[in-house]
Formats: C-alpha cells, structure tokens, sequence
C-alpha cells in the first residue's frame, strides 16, 4: 500500500543582479531569454519548452537528466505585474511521479542601478520525493544560471 | 498604486469530521455537495461558477456580495488522491485588484469511524489588500459549514 504523505516548506533566496528590472523581467517572460538560463543545462536533454507568459497562462518544461530521469515542470501564472511581480504555481514530476506542488513568488525591486529579486518558494512536498534542501539547492543553481546569462547581454 | 507588496504565511486548519474519508472527499468532489457548503456557504448571488475537479480541472466563481462589488475565485486543481488528499492553487479577485494567490492542500486522515481533515494555506497576500487573520477565519467558516453538510448528508442516507 502506497503511504501518503505532504511536507510543507517555504523557502526565500535574496539575490541582486546588475541589470535594470526592466532585463531581469524579459529574463523571465521572454522564450527565447529563459529557454537560455532556465531550460538548458549541461549534460542535460531539454525535451519540450512552451511558455505562454500571461495570467492563466502555461509553463512547460520536460527535460532529462543525464541520468535519463525525466523533470517536468507545469506551471500556471497567477500573477504579473509587469518589472515587479511574477507568481506561478507548478507541479514537478519525475519520470511519471509527481513529487511536488508549489506556489512561487518572483518580486524585482530597483536596488541602485542593478535589481533585487526575491525568490520565495511555498512547497508541498509530496510522498518523501524530495525535500526542500534540495529544491533550494536546485533554485540557488538556476539564479546563478540567471546571473551568467544577464552578464552576457541581452539576445537580439 | 505603485507600492507593491508580498506577505508569505502559512496556515493550517485540523477538523475531526464523523465521517469516513470517502464521505469527506465525496463532499469535495460531488458537484451538488460541493454546490451546498462551498458555493453558496455566504449566501452570496452568484454570477457564474464552473467547477472540473480533475487534476489540471478548474474551478471558478463570481460572486457579488452586494451587486456591485465582485469577486472572482479561480482554483486548479493540481493533485488529487481520492479519499485521502486534494492540492489546488488558487487566486481571488476583488474587482480588477487580484488580493492572493495561494496553494492549499486539503488531507484526509482516518480516525476511527471518523476522518481528521488538515487544510493547510499557503498564501501570498498581495499590495496589503487582503489580511491573513481574516483568510483564515474565512476557512475556518468554511470547515464549519462542511460539518454541517456532512450532518445533512447523514441524516438523509
């Protein structure tokens, strides 16, 4: 019999990045930006990317890990306040199993001439798939993947 | 209004019900049941409801407290393990303002002949438009109106 069970979590990371709300923003609404920070990584087989960036709009990412696992990421948005505000919610399967609901908040504040983005994470975590260290750990890698990519420019 | 804010809370719900899990989870996911003490829990005129409870199914509503102000409530339902548990994301509306955004899972834990229900809220109360004490007691009511519709549905089996 298969034991069920939900363990909640929050989690906040604090980043600043040298580059106006308005970029960090496109970073995030724009396919062709985030396909290149959010949807590739090395070693890793990106599947399938559609992003219908508007309230009520879709997120979908399947992608393999060099471990042949399959992540998929479907998400929703909930909010946009355009250069300051982005909430969506997502599930995360791996291969077939859903391991994890959650609910995330993106704020950009102008912090000088460069942004600050907080990234706030409320999870459920489903059945002991995976645990909110890890996930923090994953968010930690992919706001560094935001950096490298501000730091190149911005795509034509 | 520039002034954009975000409040993050977390809060959760623990109800004994004197029913089995599956009468609970029915009351959830029968549109007649769920018509009686989730839609018209405030007695409010209601202007349009949808409800698809399957997961990636929407629900959403508009309400008019006094035939001015309306309210908009638009749920996807994200998991569902029947009998034992639900996760939905939703939104509410007030007018054009959105005031949250906010995941809930609902757990169903049996106890005996009765179910133990958990509705755990985590929400993102947005531009100080809504308060999580007044969210949370608006659940609360909610849980109340749920024992009083598994009361009705007992007495009629």
């Amino acid at each position: 019999m298969t034991q069920h069970s939900v363990t909640h979590a929050t989690f906040t990371i604090v980043r600043h990045y040298d580059a106006s709300p308005d970029r960090v923003f496109a970073a995030w609404a724009q396919k062709d930006r985030k396909a290149r920070w959010y949807a590739s990584h090395a070693g890793w087989r990106s599947q399938d990317f559609t992003l219908d960036f508007r309230i009520g709009g879709r997120e979908y990412l399947s992608i393999a890990a060099p471990d042949g696992v399959v992540h998929t990421f479907d998400g929703q948005y909930q909010d946009i306040v355009p250069n300051e505000r982005i909430i969506y919610s997502y599930d995360m399967h791996l291969d077939r199993t859903r391991i994890s609901v959650s609910l995330t908040t993106v704020e950009l504040k102008a912090d000088g001439t460069g942004t600050k983005l907080i990234f706030t994470e409320q999870d459920a975590f489903l059945d002991g798939h995976d645990t909110a260290s890890q996930r923090e750990t994953g968010t930690r890698s992919l706001l560094d993947s935001l950096a490298a990519f501000l730091a190149t420019g911005d795509p034509d | 209004m520039t002034d954009r804010s975000v409040t993050h809370a977390t809060f959760v719900i623990e109800r004994v019900y004197d029913a089995s899990p599956a009468r609970v989870f029915k009351a959830f996911s029968d549109p007649a049941a769920r018509n009686r003490w989730f839609v018209k829990a405030d007695n409010w005129p209601i202007a349009e409801y949808t409800f698809d409870f399957r997961v990636g199914g929407r629900e959403t509503g508009r309400f008019s407290p006094d035939g001015t102000m309306m309210v908009y409530n638009e749920t996807i339902y994200q998991d569902i393990v029947p009998d034992n548990r639900m996760i939905f994301a939703y939104s509410m509306m007030i007018g054009d303002k959105r005031i949250s955004s906010s995941l809930a899972t609902v757990e169903l834990k049996p106890e005996g002949t009765k179910t133990r229900l958990f509705y755990t809220e985590q929400g993102a109360f947005l531009d100080g438009l809504d308060k999580v004490a007044d969210r949370e007691k608006g659940c609360r009511d909610l849980y109340e109106q749920l024992a009083l519709e598994l009361e009705r549905s007992a007495a009629i089996a």
